[in-house]
């Protein structure tokens, strides 16, 4: 298995595959809550991207440089995953406030709600603690294959939420019975979408 | 028990949280925007509900434009003459009262007087029915009572009436005139809260033809022009309008009124909606069709 095609397979199966929202059901209250609109769904998706691709960075040289060395990484790296992701978070949104006012008033409603989101907290402790996938990576990731993994991850996130907010607003038009209107339409209709991204399953062989 | 893992973990986390925080208090320092902080004192002092009825998009922008000097502090039409005195005072700035305003839905007509021409079936929307030929109701004129003004309030202050008519909750209208907008016949207009006499139809078809769609519609007979003693109410288009600047609340005109389409608000305490709408005391029941003979 040649590098490139390695880290193709790594992106492949974090964004599709292996999808967050709909194959493993991480992160479905922003799923469920921002896909109201499109505009929102899209702000929402690149402050995830954002936050994920960095936080990941960060937790991975905090996990190689003082958790593991220590050796307390067995049973700290949650509470300091969070410290990090939580700051994080607080940094960037001053950070943008100040250099791109427009950039934050787009994603700076979704900033603070990305704090607490279990989807970022998710990709981070898989960027650094692998094992569901089929690569046979028995070691942890490099830096680089981290950050592989943690930009599929959420470009697979901005894609699905991205999707069901363009369908949602379709689904707004729609003759749709009463009582199936707004959220338990949305529940249906997520329910089809993970059955069609189960067709990824087996792919490439992952 | 290993009890050097524990200050190991301590000094860990100690240390990851005293060099993230001491980032952040540097990152504040740096990258502090500077707001104006009479920004949020004027945001208190708004209403809050983000109608839109100044015309920027929710109370935050207007509270911006309010410090910058770039709006007057009676900017706010929801919140009155009480919210525009406060922004005054955080702004520093002598302040007119205004008359505060409520919306009033100049039609009466409802399912038992004016009767249907067809059943519409569309689109739950007073805009969509009057594309569709002007929706079920034989005036074309009169409310079409299927919610738009309703849907568009911000404090929820329009009801419906046991006739299937729109009207409005005194109580708990502000005058932000979004109904106004919405309305597709333009029955709707803002008056102000001290106003008691109202022509409640706008129905631009005159005599007969009138009351064949309206049984207490203003047939534009005049009679009220005449008897007004301060000429605030004139006839136009086939209907009586008050203007509200003349206008003394002495009734003369709903009692000269043969249809009954001029009415008297009279304040109660008992009603929900601030008071109820009656003909003048003492005022004779005509049959309409005589006083289309008549005239």
């Amino acid at each position: 298995m040649n590098e490139a095609w390695r880290y193709f397979l790594l992106f492949f199966g974090a964004a599709f595959v292996y999808n967050f929202l709909l194959i493993r059901f991480i992160g479905l209250c922003p799923f469920f809550g921002i896909s109201n609109r499109l505009e929102t769904s899209l702000g929402m998706s690149i402050s995830v991207i954002f936050v994920m691709v960095m936080a990941s960075s960060v937790c991975w040289v905090l996990r190689s440089y003082v958790l593991s060395p220590l050796g307390v990484e067995e049973f700290l790296y949650i509470p300091a995953y969070i410290l990090v992701i939580a700051s994080l978070v607080q940094f960037v949104e001053m950070v943008i406030k100040k250099t791109s006012p427009p950039l934050y008033k787009a994603m700076g409603i979704y900033l603070p709600l990305i704090t607490t989101n279990c989807a970022v907290l998710a990709a981070v402790i898989e960027s650094t603690r692998p094992g569901f996938m089929k690569l046979n990576i028995e070691y942890g990731y490099t830096f680089l294959e981290a950050l592989i993994f943690t930009i599929g991850v959420s470009v697979g996130f901005a894609i699905v939420l991205v999707l069901f907010a363009a369908m949602r607003e379709r689904l707004d038009m729609a003759p749709i019975p009463k009582f199936f209107r707004g959220a338990p339409i949305a529940f249906i209709a997520a329910a089809l979408y993970s059955l069609a991204f189960m067709g990824f399953q087996g792919m490439f062989g992952l | 028990m290993d009890w050097s893992l524990v200050w190991k973990a301590a000094v860990a986390l100690a240390g990851a949280a005293i060099v993230l925080g001491i980032v952040l208090a540097v990152a504040s320092r740096r990258f502090r925007v500077e707001i104006d902080p009479r920004v949020e004192e004027i945001l208190k002092v708004l209403p809050g509900s983000n109608c839109g009825a100044c015309g920027l998009p929710g109370c935050e922008a207007a509270a911006e434009a309010v410090a910058a000097g770039e709006a007057p502090p009676t900017i706010c039409k929801a919140g009155g003459p009480d919210v525009a005195a406060e922004l005054g005072k955080v702004m520093g700035i002598e302040v007119e009262s205004t008359t505060p305003m409520v919306a009033h839905i100049h039609c009466r007509g409802g399912k038992s007087l004016s009767p249907l021409k067809a059943i519409y079936q569309g689109v739950n929307s007073c805009r969509a029915s009057e594309v569709a030929m002007g929706g079920g109701k034989a005036c074309p004129y009169g409310c079409i009572g299927l919610m738009d003004c309703a849907n568009i309030c911000p404090v929820s202050a329009i009801e419906y009436d046991e006739e299937g008519i729109r009207r409005v909750n005194v109580r708990k209208c502000t005058g932000c005139g979004l109904c106004a907008d919405v309305c597709p016949r333009g029955l709707i207009e803002i008056v102000p809260a001290h106003a008691h006499v109202f022509v409640r139809c706008k129905c631009q078809y005159t005599g007969k033809k009138a009351l064949s769609v309206c049984k207490v519609a203003c047939i534009g007979c005049k009679k009220c022009e005449k008897v007004c003693p301060s000429d605030a109410i004139h006839v136009e288009n086939g209907f009586a309008t008050i203007d509200y600047d003349k206008c003394t609340d002495c009734g003369e005109c709903a009692m000269a009124c043969p249809t009954g389409s001029i009415q008297i608000w009279t304040e109660g305490e008992g009603h929900p909606e601030g008071g109820e709408f009656a003909l003048p005391e003492g005022k004779k029941k005509r049959e309409p069709e005589a006083a289309v003979e008549a005239s």
